[in-house]
């Protein structure tokens, strides 16, 4: 039975109605955006276009948004906080090896992205480009990149920790980063039925990739 | 417990399996030099062993196909030595698994949703390890327990992979004419085959029907809606593997009972359907004391061919010698059927191997003669027999998953220690 103060805490937590109201419209131009992405192609859609489909004056878009761009980062931030959690917040897992904790991360990521397969090969290319809010130079994606790398930084210590910290600690995130990097166009080239040969890719590597690390930490 | 499998460190492996095997055996000449006849033929021994354990080790940590292959060598004609065999027979049960969320994966992008969702429970982990996949234990909502085949991700390219090294490292072999191409191509195709599931579900239904007929025999049914191609969902059948049954050390009355019903399984596909379950391993096999065996994992079922199947009918209980001419036409006229003349090398070590047949259920033989498989040099000589007919290069395709299938029968009858009333049995379904 829940007391009254968890109660209280509960309903302090809610978001009031002008809140709730805010986000189902930032969700409508997310969705809306999402899908012009991936049937329109990133390029070509325009934020009008966006907020026809959103069925809200461009304006709007304007309040949430400065540029797709953003739209496109929020959707990535959404993929990293939804992968964090489904590891985090799985009771399941809580005594998983490295290697089942990292393929969860990773193919809950995967799987988040699926709806777009399209948009994502075009986001990737889009950030190669400096200027690009998605880019490794925009302040943003490089906040999400190391909330994310740090997660998995915490994995991998807490299901092998390191006796001594040496200079090269910082490497295996940044490895990793390259790893996911690396999956990510795997993935998106993968034309296996139900994306089999991904699924095995992942977990084969995995496998080597903790039991060359746990091999270094010994 | 090592599950690293990518294509490149799987050929490493592979490579490191023949590179072992070339220098275990390159020490055993070298030493046997300056070595008696006798401590040679230890030293043999000794190097046979050393050699299968590790071929064992890497096969088992290679899963998936490999280990598939080890299976299948451990249970074919005298291919490997017998200390080999014995090790290899150890990768019957027992493989590395996927992790639950692997499984979870993969049943959900087979069916739609996550095993916990579809099923009212589902064990994560494995009561059973198959060379391609792993079974689970779960409940159906409202229905009695399942047993959920789950496949390995990627095991197609896998299997065609492995190949590619299992050729390359088997070229000795090939050349000697001890593992023919064709063998080799046979094992390829049905490995592949067993990768559908709904094939196998297809099988089961088919069996399930079929052997009816035999009371003690059990045979899953499969539950389609829980099913695809890499996901399989059948009836839970209870029941012993063979080395924990003998281990509750079973009165010679049941033992002789077990071998009648597997003797009888078996000739009864062979001779009744023309249809057999052709992936003979332990693991395969459900034992119970009252004598029910449970019959599972049907992805390898041969069905052979009408001609095949008169043939077979005209040769078990010849009643004449072997070395007549009546016999030989019997012979001659089934290579005719597949377009090929009959081989007099061919023809020699049919004879010879028909005779190895002759001492199991002799036709003239009735009610009162019962043979007795404890007796091992029945087991060797149909080993010597058999690949004296592989070497020949002239065997029917049907009978390379045959031998499989009688060597997997002869081998469990022997380690029962069963006495079989085998000609009356053979009688019966003719």
């Amino acid at each position: 039975m829940a007391t009254h103060s968890q109660a209280k805490s509960h309903r302090a937590r809610k978001p009031g109605k002008r809140a709730q109201n805010k986000q189902l419209i930032r969700d409508r131009i997310v969705k809306a955006a999402l899908t012009l992405f991936q049937t329109k192609g990133f390029e070509t859609t325009t934020t009008r276009a966006i907020a026809r489909k959103a069925g809200v004056a461009e304006g709007t878009v304007f309040n949430y948004f400065n540029t797709k761009e953003d739209i496109a980062l929020f959707f990535f931030e959404e993929e990293v906080d939804h992968a964090i959690a489904a590891v985090r917040d799985d009771p399941r897992l809580r005594k998983a090896s490295l290697e089942e904790k990292l393929f969860t991360l990773v193919h809950s990521q995967l799987e988040f992205l699926a709806p777009y397969e399209r948009f994502i090969g075009a986001a990737l290319l889009h950030a190669l480009n400096p200027a690009s809010h998605l880019g490794a130079f925009s302040h943003r994606a490089q906040q999400l990149r190391y909330r994310y790398l740090a997660f998995v930084a915490d994995l991998i210590e807490n299901s092998a920790p390191k006796r001594n910290k040496d200079v090269l600690s910082w490497l295996v995130p940044e490895a990793f980063w390259i790893y996911y990097l690396g999956v990510l166009l795997f993935w998106l080239y993968d034309t296996s039925e139900g994306k089999q040969h991904t699924l095995a890719f992942l977990d084969r590597s995995l496998n080597i990739g903790v039991s060359f690390l746990k091999a270094g930490r010994r | 417990m090592a599950r690293e499998n990518t294509p490149t460190r799987r050929a490493f492996k592979m490579a490191s399996i023949g590179a072992n095997i070339a220098s275990g055996y390159l020490g055993y000449a070298l030493q046997s030099l300056f070595t008696g006849r006798s401590e040679r033929e230890q030293k043999l021994k000794t190097t046979h062993a050393r050699v299968a354990r590790h071929v064992r080790d890497e096969m088992l940590s290679l899963r998936g196909p490999a280990m598939k292959l080890g299976q299948t060598l451990s249970l074919q004609t005298g291919i490997l030595p017998a200390e080999t065999l014995a090790e290899l027979s150890a990768l019957q049960m027992q493989a590395p698994g996927m992790h639950p969320s692997l499984v979870r994966a993969q049943v959900k992008r087979s069916l739609g949703k996550e095993p916990e969702e579809l099923f009212a429970t589902f064990s994560p982990e494995p009561f059973a390890a198959a060379s391609l996949g792993q079974v689970h234990e779960a409940t159906i909502p409202g229905r009695e327990s399942v047993a959920v085949k789950v496949q390995y991700p990627g095991i197609r390219d896998t299997i065609e992979n492995d190949f590619k090294w299992f050729r390359a490292v088997t070229k000795p072999a090939q050349a000697s004419g001890h593992l023919p191409n064709e063998a080799i191509d046979e094992m390829q195709q049905q490995f592949l085959a067993e990768t559908d599931y709904k094939r196998e579900a297809d099988n089961i239904e088919f069996f399930r029907k079929r052997l009816a007929p035999l009371s003690f025999v059990e045979v899953p049914g499969v539950f389609r809606g829980y099913s695809s191609d890499r996901v399989l969902t059948m009836t839970f059948i209870r029941g012993k593997h063979l080395q924990q049954f003998l281990a509750s050390r079973p009165s010679q009355k049941i033992r002789n009972q077990l071998g009648a019903n597997l003797f009888e399984l078996y000739y009864f596909q062979l001779l009744k359907l023309g249809a057999f379950h052709a992936d003979p391993h332990w693991g395969n096999y459900l034992f119970n004391d009252d004598c029910h065996i449970g019959l599972v994992d049907f992805g390898c079922a041969k069905k052979l061919s009408p001609s095949s199947l008169q043939y077979l009918r005209g040769v078990y209980l010849f009643p004449g010698s072997r070395r007549s001419a009546e016999f030989r036409r019997l012979l001659e006229a089934n290579y005719e059927r597949q377009g090929e003349k009959l081989p007099r090398a061919a023809y020699q070590a049919l004879v010879d191997f028909a005779g190895e047949y002759r001492k199991v259920y002799p036709p003239e033989k009735g009610k009162q003669f019962v043979f007795d498989f404890s007796d091992k040099s029945f087991l060797t000589n149909y080993i010597r027999h058999a690949t004296n007919l592989f070497r020949t290069k002239h065997v029917m395709t049907d009978y390379i998953f045959m031998a499989r299938a009688e060597m997997g029968l002869y081998n469990t009858l022997h380690a029962l220690k069963a006495r079989v009333p085998t000609s009356d049995i053979v009688r019966k379904y003719l």
